[in-house]
């Protein structure tokens, strides 16, 4: 016997309901929230409320330590983007290589992905950690650099990109390793026959191949280089020394849950949401032209 | 693009909608009415930590033995910030703890919210409020009134390697007490190889704070916030702030000054003997003298010369209670607040941790008991804090939003200390910026 689906005019409209209900209570509430505290200056318990207009906003830029974290975010991310993706794919292209340990490999290449970003965080503190570290002390047994990331902004801030290029190895390792072995064998062979360099090869038909994954990659590196700091930030540095590690992540947890600004803080995260919006639009519209799907 | 235009034009105009008429009638005062029997449960968030948890749990078991009727839940809730933070969310979401713990800093904020019961309106002649430690009843007191009970209350003061000093050949009982001394005992004792630093300091903004009152030197102006009109400048860029950084600049420089970030994290090097010595709480006493395999010894606060004795300032933390309970669990919260400062419970508190007791008798009790000849170092600041001066530059400052300020001059300080910018234009951007924050804090409240 055979059912027939009959569609009724409300039925979609369940079968949406719960995500629609989700990202209501849990996106659109709060940014709206957000929104609307971001024209106003509120007593730490909220009770008051100062309407300022554009104040917070027109504060926000013209406030130099909020233009130095903007520009040190960017900063970050595009080094953290960059960096990553292509240790990622070397790592990534060399483990492609059946070897016997092939398996045992890729398992322990996604541990770090499965720690949370406060524990990267103790790790790292303590492999560099000034006195007791060893990475610290080999560093500066070897090259003789006394490498102190809470005395240092610099160290401070290569301290975070490591770190947090680290933690996101082993996920762009797994998409990569994935991507490569989609690669067709024969593109491959047919290029050997052809006498292509293996730079040639993976340039040429390697790259352009796995472009879904390296768009895909882009990203979710980008939002996570942006957007998911804090934990390493809060553990390790919080925002030191002096400003030197204060990304916008940062700054607006400060601002909002330290200083109790909850105005202030507002308009940051609208700005916050305007750059994710402004990302992923940029990101969409020019994967549609250079990314190449296949057939 | 015009809709874009439209709906924001709307959005602004229903934003101003909403603001007209929240401002919120102020309270009248509060007081529990007569015949109501203390009973209920009285939630407690506070932040205290380690072994510090477990006797806080103590002291409310002990209470609730002798008062069956009365439940005390005590919640350790995190850091002092996070306590409060996580206090003031549950006051803007309509859901309070009874007693919420605040670190120092928060007592103008707290003062404020328009969210708490002030201690003495709760008080109906059962406890007389000069009970309490002087220099401690002053600093929580405002116009002559005290609002929150003290609890935990400690100051700054120097912590110092005896075996060290011993080993580079200075006096182990003459500890140093200016800052050029600080320099010349470090440089001795670095020369001798026998540390790669000279001094550290704990919460360095406080420290500043502390200098400031301990040189006599206001910090911020309507006398620190204390003379009935809310301070509305910070006074940090003076001659003295500005002479302490060009002087914690130049230690810096020459490696005597190893910085140890903002809050405890100087504790662990100077225990590990990294330097040998530290500004720091006093409620670290307890737990330096614990883990450190070489003699602590203890010594007052270095100072400048060309300035007048002033004090360092109480720091630590006191108890609030809350508004939105019943009287009976504001009686019972009450009830358990005097429990806190009887004499024999602040004996046992000083003696556990090193935080001062908040009971005048207490001190007393321990001079009788002897403590104090049994380890001189718990008396140190005692002493430091009893010789000082009253004056109200040396209570220290109240100040609105104060965490932010603190949070602010904390990274100017890094920016001197650590990124070798200029003192004096620090502290002068800084002032701006802190004075910023008090404008605005002062538009919320008044």
């Amino acid at each position: 016997m055979q059912t027939t689906f009959k569609s009724s005019k409300w039925l979609p409209y369940l079968l949406l309901s719960p995500s629609v209900i989700i990202v209501f209570i849990f996106f659109i509430i709060p940014s709206g929230e957000s929104l609307f505290y971001s024209f106003f200056r509120l007593n730490i318990t909220g009770t008051r409320k100062i309407f300022v207009g554009f104040t917070n906003f027109v504060r926000l830029f013209s406030d130099p330590e909020y233009i130095d974290s903007l520009i040190r975010s960017v900063l970050f991310t595009v080094i953290v983007v960059c960096l990553g993706l292509a240790i990622s794919l070397g790592i990534a292209t060399v483990a492609n290589n059946k070897s016997k340990f092939f398996n045992i490999y890729r398992t322990l290449l996604i541990w770090p992905y499965a720690l949370s970003p406060a524990i990267t965080g103790m790790i790292w503190s303590l492999m560099l950690n000034p006195k007791i570290g060893v990475i610290s002390n080999l560093l500066y047994n070897i090259f003789g650099i006394s490498f102190n990331y809470m005395t240092n902004s610099t160290h401070a801030m290569v301290f975070i990109i490591v770190a947090a290029i680290w933690k996101m190895l082993g996920y762009n390792i797994i998409f990569f390793l994935s991507g490569l072995q989609m690669v067709p064998k024969e593109l491959i062979e047919a290029a050997i026959i052809d006498g292509a360099s293996p730079w040639k090869r993976f340039i040429k038909i390697t790259i352009p191949l796995i472009s879904p994954t390296t768009f895909f990659l882009i990203i979710m590196n980008t939002l996570y280089a942006f957007f998911q700091q804090f934990g390493l930030l809060h553990v390790v540095t919080e925002g030191g020394p002096g400003r030197a590690t204060d990304l916008l992540v940062y700054k607006l947890y400060r601002d909002g849950f330290i200083s109790m600004n909850t105005g202030y803080a507002s308009a940051q995260s609208i700005i916050l949401l305007l750059i994710v919006t402004g990302i992923t639009f940029f990101q969409f519209r020019t994967a549609k032209k250079r990314v190449f799907y296949g057939n | 693009m015009k809709k874009v235009l439209l709906m924001c034009i709307l959005l602004v105009a229903s934003c101003m909608l909403f603001a007209t008429g929240t401002k919120e009638v102020e309270e009248k005062t509060y007081s529990i009415p007569e015949n109501v029997k203390a009973a209920g449960t009285v939630t407690f968030w506070h932040a205290m930590s380690g072994s510090k948890t477990a006797i806080v749990d103590g002291y409310a078991k002990e209470f609730m033995e002798m008062h069956p009727e009365i439940t005390i839940e005590p919640v350790y809730s995190g850091s002092y910030a996070e306590t409060v933070t996580k206090g003031l969310a549950a006051i803007k979401a309509r859901k309070p703890p009874v007693l919420l713990m605040s670190y120092e800093v928060g007592t103008q904020t707290m003062l404020d919210s328009g969210a708490i019961i002030p201690v003495y309106q709760l008080n109906k002649g059962e406890f007389n409020f000069d009970e309490i430690t002087e220099p401690i009843l002053k600093y929580y007191s405002v116009n002559g009134n005290l609002n929150s009970m003290p609890f935990n209350s400690s100051t700054a003061m120097m912590y110092y390697n005896k075996d060290m000093f011993r080993a580079a050949g200075l006096d182990p009982e003459s500890p140093p007490t200016t800052f050029d001394e600080v320099a010349e005992y470090s440089k001795i004792i670095m020369d001798a190889g026998l540390a790669s630093g000279g001094i550290s300091f704990g919460w360095p903004a406080w420290i500043l704070e502390q200098m400031h009152a301990y040189h006599n030197k206001f910090y911020a102006n309507n006398e620190n916030g204390r003379n009935g009109e809310r301070a509305s400048e910070v006074l940090l860029n003076g001659k003295l702030g500005v002479e302490i950084l060009t002087e914690w600049q130049q230690w810096a420089k020459d490696g005597v000054l190893s910085y140890g970030g903002r809050t405890y994290k100087a504790n662990d090097p100077f225990i590990a003997g990294e330097f040998s010595m530290l500004l720091q709480s006093t409620s670290s006493l307890a737990g330096i003298i614990k883990s450190s395999d070489f003699e602590v010894g203890t010594a007052f606060l270095p100072s400048l010369p060309g300035y007048e004795k002033g004090n360092s300032v109480i720091g630590g933390a006191s108890i609030w209670v809350l508004k939105g309970h019943s009287d009976e669990v504001n009686a019972a919260a009450w009830e358990f607040l005097q429990y806190l400062a009887e004499k024999d419970n602040a004996v046992a508190w000083h003696k556990k941790t090193g935080y001062f007791p908040v009971n005048k008798d207490a001190y007393n009790t321990l001079v009788d008991e002897g403590w104090f000849e049994n380890d001189m170092r718990f008396r140190t600041a005692f002493d430091q804090i009893l010789n000082g001066s009253d004056s109200t530059a040396a209570t220290g400052a109240l100040l609105g939003n104060f965490v932010q300020i603190r949070d602010i001059v904390g990274a100017a300080i890094e920016e001197v200390v650590v990124n070798m910018q200029d003192p004096k234009t620090i502290l002068d951007s800084t002032k701006v910026k802190c004075d910023q924050v008090l404008s605005d804090y002062i538009s919320t409240v008044e």
